[in-house]
């Protein structure tokens, strides 16, 4: 058991500072890569504080869509290796044609897509927000 | 690669230019190191030459290897294809020389004219300063790429750019495929699955030109009037045209702009229509839009490429690092063009 603050706290406080004081400091090259820095630590921290749940339902949706009972898994360990390998028996399909066509393509398609916006959600939810928000907008408006 | 200090470089470099250039003497001012260039290193400086009493000044830009890395290139047949753009007419910078020999900087490079001007996008898509720039542009770039295309390889001795074989298209795929399968260290079913759309759709080769194989908004230097030069022509080879039009419209280059899909500027439609009155030739917009997906799949690639460049130890950088991270957005692109 570590001491406050949590590594979400400590590493927030570098980003902050670096995007606070070092940035303004900083030009051309040096303050592009400082700007790189801070981006760094905020995904570190988000990853930190999301990556649990999302990896468990990952493990979840891919075990239902090739098939598999869901697999109880608790160490973060084990449940990156169950979506890596389901990962893989996922992508040998779609290699095979399995996905071309047909009503699997469709429940591949959402199961990928939403393991891209996973993470996305980490990486870079204002990318996500602003897909979204521009998919809607292409949306034909329903009638009220 | 041995690790050279900036003040050993000016000397080298004053020596080499004075060489090569046959000068009687030369000085070097204000060496420094550019942002950017995330596979080359850039160099910036002022070089006053004097051959016989006369005097001369350019703005001199070197353009140098890192070392070791994963996609490779040749500097002297970049420096050879800029050549031919110029002799063309086309908007790019003068070449002057270049080396391959370690002994001088202690990997490739070449130096040109440096270019005064702009090239980040965003101050592009959001400053005041580029209105007019933004209103003419994409015309500008259209017309440049049929220029591009109509630079007769033979006649400029490029006989060293890679034959694209039958079928451009599937000689592409093919290639970041393999690229794909190496690079890959995770299983990616977003790519798995826009190459087998690409596979069911490829188009037959219209024509067969140069292509810069790099030409995005990324790789202009541009000033409030518009286009000045266009940069980096390391990938250039013989293919299919329409690589270099569908590039254009790659998301990464929209930079959030994404109701204006060429590089946030303007509509595929006007796009391709000024590239038609350009070149005299039509652009199938299915070919465009295979073309499209194939940039964003080989962006992808690339984002993957340049965090195993990190990752492997080859070049230690948080920026090339943190692209690792991008490889999602490409994925997310690609579901929507496929879906």
């Amino acid at each position: 058991m570590q001491d406050r603050p949590t590594s979400v706290e400590l590493l927030e406080a570098a980003a902050d500072f670096v995007d606070r004081e070092l940035v303004p400091a900083t030009e051309g090259a040096r303050q592009f890569q400082a700007r790189v820095v801070a981006n760094v630590m905020r995904i570190v921290a988000r990853e930190i504080k999301m990556e649990d749940p999302l990896v468990r339902s990952e493990v979840k949706a891919l075990a239902r869509l090739l098939g598999h009972d869901a697999p109880h898994l608790h160490s973060l360990d084990d449940l990156r290796a169950a979506a890596a390998g389901m990962g893989e028996e996922l992508t040998a399909k779609i290699r095979a044609g399995e996905a071309d066509d047909g009503g699997w393509r469709g429940e591949v398609l959402a199961v990928v897509r939403q393991s891209v916006e996973d993470k996305l959600r980490i990486a870079n939810p204002r990318y996500l927000e602003s897909d979204i928000a521009i998919r809607n907008a292409a949306k034909p408006q329903k009638e009220i | 690669m041995e690790k050279i200090e900036p003040g050993e470089m000016v000397r080298r470099l004053t020596g080499f230019i004075r060489t090569e250039g046959r000068f009687d003497s030369v000085a070097i001012e204000n060496f420094r190191k550019m942002p950017g260039g995330a596979s080359r290193e850039i160099w910036s400086f002022e070089c006053a030459m004097e051959r016989g009493g006369e005097t001369s000044r350019r703005a001199m830009v070197l353009r140098r290897d890192p070392g070791a890395h994963n996609i490779s290139s040749n500097r002297r047949h970049e420096f050879m294809v800029i050549r031919a753009a110029f002799e063309e007419r086309i908007p790019v910078p003068e070449v002057f020389w270049v080396s391959e020999d370690p002994a001088v900087l202690g990997s490739a490079f070449f130096i040109m004219e440096r270019i005064d001007g702009e090239t980040l996008a965003r101050r592009l898509l959001r400053d005041d300063t580029y209105a007019r720039a933004r209103e003419v542009m994409p015309a500008q770039l259209a017309e440049i790429l049929a220029k591009i295309h109509r630079i007769d390889p033979v006649k400029h001795k490029l006989d060293f750019l890679e034959e694209p074989g039958d079928n451009a298209a599937l000689t592409e795929v093919r290639r970041y495929q393999e690229n794909f399968r190496v690079l890959a260290l995770e299983p990616h079913p977003a790519f798995e699955l826009a190459f087998r759309w690409l596979l069911k759709r490829v188009p037959k080769m219209a024509r067969k030109t140069l292509v810069h194989g790099d030409y995005r908004i990324g790789n202009v230097v541009f000033g409030p009037e518009g286009v000045r030069s266009i940069l980096d022509w390391e990938l250039a080879h013989l293919g299919d045209p329409m690589e270099d039009v569908g590039w254009m419209c790659v998301r990464a280059w929209r930079f959030g702009n994404d109701q204006k899909p060429v590089g946030g500027l303007g509509s595929r439609e006007d796009f391709f229509h000024a590239y038609e009155k350009a070149s005299g030739t039509a652009v199938d917009p299915e070919a465009a839009r295979f073309w499209e997906v194939f940039g964003n799949l080989r962006w992808g690639i690339i984002t993957i490429g340049q965090a195993r460049t990190h990752i492997d130890g080859f070049l230690k950088s948080v920026e090339l690092a943190s692209i690792g991270r991008r490889t999602a957005e490409t994925e997310l692109e690609l579901l929507n063009l496929i879906e």
